[in-house]
């Protein structure tokens, strides 16, 4: 009997380790790969542990004259950053306003937050579009940040207004009672209480909106605009890529919003199994 | 006292007046927002619907009535990207709900280094989809990526390297699996979470009982996860229905509908085309969320 379970445990972690290599496998080739030298990268058959390792393709990425990876990266960091920002402050004021305060139309309005919820992206970008160069936000920032709100504000309001909701009543109640304003309760009760919830609701939207291509494709074409997304796509699309090169930007993609992830995914992945995110 | 009372009553309904002006104060900027993005360019879509939409935004579209939506049911390009996205979403959302089942009733057992591995295994759903196409690409290349490498002459599963990116059906393959690797760990995610809350006084009267640990399943934790399978299928078929971005990236050969209307409106210029086929679209994923998608999200 013990000794089945000792093979039982085995097989478990077993499977468990099969699960993780296969699925991190991608992710191990992106950093063997942008440590490679370029002959290494092509060569056959493949290296899956590199030989010689190399850093010139770091340098290359952060060499303004090969690719300007800063300014991208500053562009994408100013996208995301507003958009969450924008998303945070209208996301907790309706979010409120849903799982506390009682108005005509408030159940329509909750559950039709839900439905827009899951139009946006491809389903949007032509009408989009349209909008957006008749009224000369063409190649502007601020049209990547609007789309991108459509795609996350829902996401923001579900998960905030969640975590409102368990937030007890009579707290509130009680403050009202000793002569607060509902305002100042909001305030100074509610949204102290709810900084966790606030940052990783943050977090996740800054992280759709890192992670966002198709709007920045669509609507950005001058070079210094662009973000980091597209600024990949065209690495990839220029004549002479390297794969070492362009691991190496995809990695330096990746791992803002993995470390940020990372540090809030308790947080998050409770409100992803609530609110379901876009993907 | 009866005064006290009735004092007390009309400021309770002040009270409730202006607590609902302030519901609707706060939740103005959402509207204003949702009208703007999402309201009002659906309306201005369909009006684009039936134009022949000039290239240059200084000059007047001219109204063709039906025209697009003639022209669209008459594409046999149409079709075959109809057909390409069903087939593209019903293997998805099966792969990643199945994978994503199966992952979570695996690490439902405790064991060590548990959150670690469960925080690994999210990173494929978190990572930029530009940053992870282009590993795929590179290795699914047909000359020296390490797909085929091992595929071909380790595996020996293919006999001749299969070309991932150009080959239609192969293409296919290519990103069918991409898509399932990237989203499995949500459906991962969700299962684990139901998974967490199945009462465990269950599976031991079962276990007096003598129920084999496959009986158990299939009595007492199935039953418990139907909810979050169908809110996750749900959601995933409206989702994978109008997908673009990875398959755009990876290759030409995958025309489903999402890459169609791209390259409508900005391939071939024909934004009024390019409207009808975003209100297609629209109808069938309304249609979708009607039936399925609110009562997923309802949970």
């Amino acid at each position: 009997m013990r000794k089945k379970k000792l093979a039982m445990k085995i097989l478990h972690y077993a499977l468990v380790i099969l699960v993780l290599v296969i699925t991190l496998f991608p992710f191990y080739i992106m950093l063997t790969t942008a440590f490679k030298t370029s002959e290494a990268a092509v060569a056959y058959p493949p290296q899956i542990i590199p030989k010689d390792v190399t850093l010139q393709h770091f340098k290359d990425v952060l060499n303004p004259k090969i690719f300007p990876f800063g300014r991208y990266f500053l562009n994408s960091f100013k996208i995301a950053l507003t958009t969450a920002g924008i998303a945070i402050v209208v996301g907790s004021m309706a979010a409120y306003s849903l799982s506390r305060l009682v108005f005509p139309g408030r159940i329509i309005f909750k559950e039709s937050t839900l439905v827009v919820y899951m139009f946006s992206g491809i389903l949007l970008v032509v009408p989009l579009f349209k909008i957006v160069s008749s009224i000369g936000l063409n190649d502007s920032m601020w049209a990547v940040v609007i789309a991108d709100l459509v795609s996350t504000l829902p996401a923001a309001i579900y998960m905030l207004s969640g975590y409102f909701e368990t937030i007890p009543e009579s707290l509130e109640e009680a403050a009202m009672i000793d002569g607060l304003s509902r305002f100042q309760v909001i305030y100074k009760i509610v949204l102290p209480l709810s900084v966790p919830a606030i940052s990783s609701a943050f977090i996740y939207v800054f992280m759709i909106a890192w992670n966002d291509f198709l709007f920045s494709f669509t609507f950005l074409s001058s070079q210094e605009k662009l973000t980091l997304s597209v600024g990949l796509k065209q690495l990839f699309g220029s004549m002479d890529y390297v794969w070492g090169r362009m691991m190496a930007a995809a990695l330096l993609t990746a791992i803002p919003v993995v470390i940020t992830f990372s540090a809030v995914e308790k947080f998050i992945s409770g409100g992803l199994t609530a609110g379901g995110e876009k993907g | 006292m009866q005064k006290s009372v009735k004092v007390k009553k009309t400021k309770s309904g002040l009270m409730q007046r202006r607590e609902s002006r302030l519901g609707i104060l706060l939740i103005l900027p959402t509207l204003i927002l949702i009208g703007a993005v999402i309201i009002y360019p659906i309306c201005y879509n369909v009006v684009l619907s039936f134009q022949k939409v000039a290239l240059n935004p200084h000059r007047p579209s001219k109204f063709i009535g039906l025209k697009n939506y003639v022209n669209l049911f008459g594409d046999p390009e149409f079709y075959r990207s109809l057909g390409v996205t069903a087939a593209y979403v019903l293997v998805t959302v099966l792969g990643s709900t199945i994978l994503g089942l199966l992952v979570a009733l695996l690490m439902n057992r405790p064991f060590k280094g548990r959150k670690v591995a469960r925080s690994l295994l999210l990173l494929s759903y978190v990572a930029p989809v530009v940053a992870t196409v282009y590993v795929w690409k590179y290795m699914f290349n047909g000359l020296y990526g390490v797909v085929n490498y091992i595929t071909v002459d380790v595996l020996h599963i293919f006999e001749q390297a299969p070309m991932w990116q150009d080959h239609p059906v192969y293409s296919v393959m290519l990103v069918v699996f991409y898509d399932i690797w990237r989203v499995f760990p949500y459906a991962f995610l969700m299962i684990l979470a139901a998974l967490q809350a199945v009462d465990e006084s269950l599976y031991e009267a079962a276990q007096m009982d003598g129920a084999s640990a496959w009986n158990r399943f299939w009595a007492i934790t199935f039953p418990e996860l139907i909810p979050s399978i169908s809110a996750i299928i749900s959601l995933r078929t409206i989702w994978n229905f109008y997908k673009f971005d990875d398959i755009y990236l990876f290759t030409k050969q995958v025309p489903v509908l999402g890459v169609y209307l791209y390259e409508t409106a900005f391939a071939v210029h024909d934004n009024g085309g390019a409207a009808a086929i975003t209100i297609v679209l629209f109808v069938i994923v309304f249609a979708f969320v009607i039936l399925f998608g609110r009562k997923a999200v309802r949970k």
